[in-house]
């Protein structure tokens, strides 16, 4: 379908381009595991109606020769049978997500570019709350979700007028690794994590970094571990209802000694993460990568140039790190008890994005759930992670590498 | 491809991301002082010319590129 001209907008996806210009395709799988078994007309039904007063999912992906932009999508949005993930938009008649399911389990895939987990939360969570007001009679109100507008990036680039020199050939970066994908899952007891990061006196999130940086140091044998995280930077913008993505990235590293502790390297972990959780500095950081990003959309090139040099900037730019830890928290939003008395289980699964090992978190049901996605071709994380957890005191409810890999 | 073929490729595509003239332009021409590209300018041209010689560059081997025949020394190594 040939997309009005009116209708385009490239404005919405402005961060997300990052995610058209990587090499992979960047598909988020979340993975919901009911009390029941999913009506498949229902969950349609569901996703139908909140679809219908969303427009901004109401979307596809059109390519250009030098650009690509979403257009109006008016076609069905067919709600799928089975685990494995379609792929998007080629499977989708165009849309950025999709629902699955099979027996007591929901799957939903989206493509990165459109949205990043905080603003897809929202959408899926009243697709859930539908869904449960037709299959049980539940009550949920489910109102129209506000979409802030777009912000301004040249007004953002104006505040800080140092962050176009960020992507100028900076120092050495670890390679990325690129055997095939393995997965594995952990499972960790909430509560003794945030005691021990009490007992440290830093942020619960600084002990998991500062725990996966040991682990990780001990599984890739390295004495430097180079770890990303991102902030959420909806409040500090002033959009808090954004469902494109709208975050800022952090490098960090962690050098230790051959039998190192949490106590060695978790206050330098959380200094800096306390730092860049300063909002002007998370602004500072995002004016520096969105500048990158808005820069290589605007020249005058072939997409697949555009793509090229995105990726060689972020080489430069020191992007690649051992691991990617990203904090989802309680993927729904907003939180409810009464959501919770549907669901028995969730897993969040996410490709490596700049990193050799992703790690996706999510918290329910007082667990941490540790989604990690491992592209170095070695084995055994599962065994490492519960050893490096068990040795500082964080309760392992499991651990396991799981075979096979996501298609 | 003769070496001279290379840098002339080099020249085109620099007069075509950067509009710098051919005559402006010798081996030892340095890309970011004495040409005044940017990074983002350098990387195009270097993306351009995986394109026109059907490579690609390996990352690690960006930094090593500091005047036209770094460029054309490892265009020529390519072809070899």
């Amino acid at each position: 379908m040939a997309p009005n001209s009116d209708a385009r907008s490239a404005e919405g996806i402005f961060q997300g381009v990052m995610y058209f210009f990587r090499p992979e395709k960047i598909l988020c799988l979340y993975q919901i595991t009911l009390k029941e078994e999913v009506d498949p007309g229902l969950l349609q039904a569901a996703q139908d109606a909140v679809l219908a007063r969303t427009p901004y999912f109401r979307v596809q992906l059109v390519q250009e020769k030098r650009e690509t932009f979403l257009a109006p999508n008016d076609r069905p949005c067919p709600v799928g049978r089975g685990s494995r993930p379609p792929e998007i938009p080629e499977e989708t008649n165009g849309y950025l997500f999709h629902f699955s399911c099979e027996g007591n389990v929901l799957w939903f895939s989206w493509y990165h570019f459109i949205a990043d987990g905080k603003g897809m939360s929202r959408f899926l969570t009243q697709v859930l709350e539908e869904y449960c007001n037709r299959r049980y009679g539940a009550v949920f109100p489910c109102p129209e979700l506000p979409s802030s507008p777009f912000y301004d990036p040249e007004e953002l680039f104006a505040r800080f007028p140092g962050c176009d020199t960020k992507n100028d050939m900076q120092g050495e970066v670890p390679a990325i690794a690129a055997e095939p994908m393995q997965r594995t899952l952990l499972r960790l007891d909430r509560e003794t994590l945030i005691r021990r990061a009490l007992g440290c006196g830093v942020k619960p999130f600084s002990c998991l970094t500062a725990l996966l940086t040991l682990a990780m140091g001990r599984y890739l044998d390295k004495r430097e571990i180079t770890y990303s995280y991102s902030a959420d930077t909806r409040g500090d913008l002033g959009v808090p209802d954004a469902f494109y993505n709208c975050v800022a990235s952090f490098q960090g590293r962690t050098e230790f000694g051959p039998v190192p502790r949490l106590e060695d390297v978790v206050q330098a972990v959380d200094a800096r993460v306390k730092e860049t959780l300063v909002p002007e500095n998370k602004l500072g950081r995002m004016a520096e990568q969105m500048n990158w990003i808005y820069r290589v959309a605007q020249l005058k090139a072939p997409l697949r140039i555009k793509q090229r040099v995105f990726q060689m900037g972020e080489y430069l730019g020191g992007v690649p790190a051992d691991f990617w830890i990203s904090y989802l928290g309680n993927p729904f939003s907003p939180a409810s008890p009464e959501l919770m008395d549907y669901i028995q289980d969730f897993e969040v699964w996410v490709p490596p994005d700049g990193a050799s090992m992703g790690v996706e978190t999510a918290s329910i049901n007082g667990q941490l759930i540790l989604c990690i996605q491992d592209k170095t071709g070695r084995a055994g994380l599962a065994e490492v992670l519960r050893a490096v957890m068990e040795q500082e005191g964080v309760r392992v409810l499991e651990a396991k590498d799981l075979t096979p890999a996501l298609a | 491809m003769q070496r001279s073929e290379i840098l002339d490729q080099i020249k085109t595509i620099l007069e075509d991301v950067a509009e710098i003239s051919p005559e402006e332009v010798t081996e030892d021409s340095v890309l970011m002082d004495d040409l005044d590209l940017s990074s983002m300018e350098i990387l195009t041209i270097v993306a351009d010319l995986e394109e026109s010689f059907g490579i690609r560059i390996p990352e690690k081997e960006l930094r090593g590129f500091v005047t036209v025949g770094d460029l054309a020394d490892y265009l020529l190594a390519q072809e070899a």
